[in-house]
């Protein structure tokens, strides 16, 4: 599949950028690793006017592991963050989400900013425009039905990103700069829960880093997914556990993330772990939507749900124990 | 339907210079095939899935499928057309025509230049390893049983 037409732009600073999506904000898009992007344009979802290309601002790349936050620039490629070993050591579930995106060769394009920032995923929309024809206009498409969910007021395209669930299990954020102001989000600000519009950014900001503050006490996380091919699909369903104990052993946070379960990955919090492993399971499908708009049955998905909630939280534990 | 401008583009591949004028929306696949003629890598599923388009950049395997051309100037690009000594094949290569890793040969350009990859990182690879690397590149006859046999012989001659 071709390319539609664009003109081709790159920044040499972030300040460039910034003055870049200022001027032109929603024609043009923004290109990291393209993995992404370059899909979405060759089916013609999106057609934009400007394609700016942020892979070479290297301010905007690499991890800084600190003593209170660690920080890793947007334009950080996947396999970096996957194989770095303090991030493994500190935030596992983050280095397992990076470590289970796609394939090894889509890792080493990929950025974190743009796995992040993918858009919301359903069969009757990511669709080539010959599928799309066929189809009636859905809420995504600008529409007023739902395909997958007949009779629907609201778009159920679903969130597949892997990072995401992963950064918020850690209680992560997102810095936002525009042109003269700079902002920080939570990863849950960050979604709007919406699938036709999943982002609460401006056409004008640009997400340069991600901040990950410092867990307290001893912990443990896990990221756990359920896909078709084990080498390169999205997530249908997804799990991130974030588990802090005291030194006594007391559970002080038991924090579950689901991902692929809606258009933006939803906290199940304040469950005391193991002894209630049933509970948080439970209260897991509940918060799931499980819709027949991906690759495998929305009820099926929805189950696996909650089972990915009980073994990411088993692995965290387990991660716990290796390391007392 | 967006305005679009031909663009001067160098391009570094298998240490050769070329210099072409192109659209921006070309991908580096499209060019290497169709402007460079350098057609030993393949198209299949267009959408960075199947890894028969996987050239090296700067030593990495990528997409060329969804790489922009226009973004990679400045980089070393390496195709399969780049690693054989002329008409000596590479090491690499002999593995796979050794082990019977090769049928259709349509994945293989993919295959080998993410194995040759693999082996310039670590020269000694675990199953899981070689397992790991080629995950995202398919083969669709020969299976993957002989391509990781034709990898693992090379792991193995180098110890």
């Amino acid at each position: 599949m071709r390319l539609p037409p664009f003109q081709y732009l790159e920044p040499a600073t972030v300040e460039e950028a910034l003055s870049i999506i200022g001027t032109h904000k929603e024609t043009v898009k923004i290109m990291a690793g393209g993995t992404d992007l370059l899909n979405r344009m060759k089916l013609r979802l999106i057609e934009p006017a400007f394609v700016m290309n942020i892979s070479k601002l290297r301010n905007m790349d690499g991890i800084d592991i600190g003593d209170t936050e660690t920080v890793i620039g947007a334009n950080t490629r996947l396999k970096e963050i996957a194989g770095a070993p303090l991030v493994n050591k500190r935030f596992r579930a983050i280095a397992e989400a990076a470590f289970q995106v796609a394939s090894p060769t889509i890792t080493n394009m990929a950025t974190i900013g743009g796995n992040i920032l993918q858009n919301t995923r359903c069969m009757y929309y990511d669709q080539s425009g010959i599928v799309l024809n066929g189809l009636e206009r859905c809420h995504k498409r600008g529409g007023i039905l739902c395909l997958a969910v007949k009779g629907s007021k609201r778009c159920f395209s679903v969130y597949q990103g892997d990072m995401a669930p992963a950064l918020r299990a850690f209680d992560a954020r997102c810095v936002l700069e525009k042109k003269g102001s700079t902002r920080t989000v939570s990863i849950t600000e960050l979604f709007t829960g919406n699938g036709v519009t999943p982002f609460a950014i401006g056409a004008d900001e640009l997400l340069t880093k991600i901040i990950i503050p410092k867990p307290e006490g001893i912990c443990g996380s896990a990221y756990r997914k359920l896909r078709l091919r084990g080498s390169v699909d999205y997530p249908l369903a997804s799990a991130a556990a974030f588990v802090s104990v005291t030194d006594d052993r007391k559970v002080t946070t038991c924090r579950v993330v689901i991902g692929a379960a809606g258009a933006a990955p939803k906290v199940i919090d304040g469950a005391s772990c193991e002894a209630d492993l049933e509970g948080i399971a439970q209260k897991a499908y509940e918060h799931a939507e499980g819709v027949d708009n991906l690759l495998m049955p929305g009820a099926y998905r929805r189950k696996m749900v909650s089972v990915l909630a009980k073994r990411a939280i088993k692995a965290a534990i387990d991660g716990i124990k290796e390391g007392m | 339907m967006n305005e679009m401008k031909k663009t001067a583009i160098t391009l570094n591949v298998n240490n050769e210079t070329y210099d072409i004028v192109a659209y921006p929306n070309r991908t580096l696949l499209e060019v290497i095939r169709d402007d460079l003629h350098l057609t030993g890598t393949k198209e299949s599923c267009g959408q960075g899935v199947c890894g028969s388009c996987t050239v090296l950049v700067d030593g990495t395997p990528v997409r060329s499928c969804l790489t922009l051309a226009v973004a990679v100037q400045g980089k070393e690009i390496t195709t399969i057309e780049g690693i054989s000594l002329g008409e000596k094949l590479h090491p690499v290569q002999e593995a796979f025509v050794n082990h019977h890793a090769i049928q259709c040969g349509f994945c293989s350009p993919g295959m080998i230049l993410t194995s040759y990859a693999l082996l310039k990182e670590n020269p000694r690879p675990t199953e899981a390893a070689i397992r790991r690397a080629i995950s995202g590149n398919i083969c669709r006859c020969t299976g993957y049983a002989k391509i990781v046999e034709a990898v693992k012989s090379l792991a193995e001659e180098e110890k």
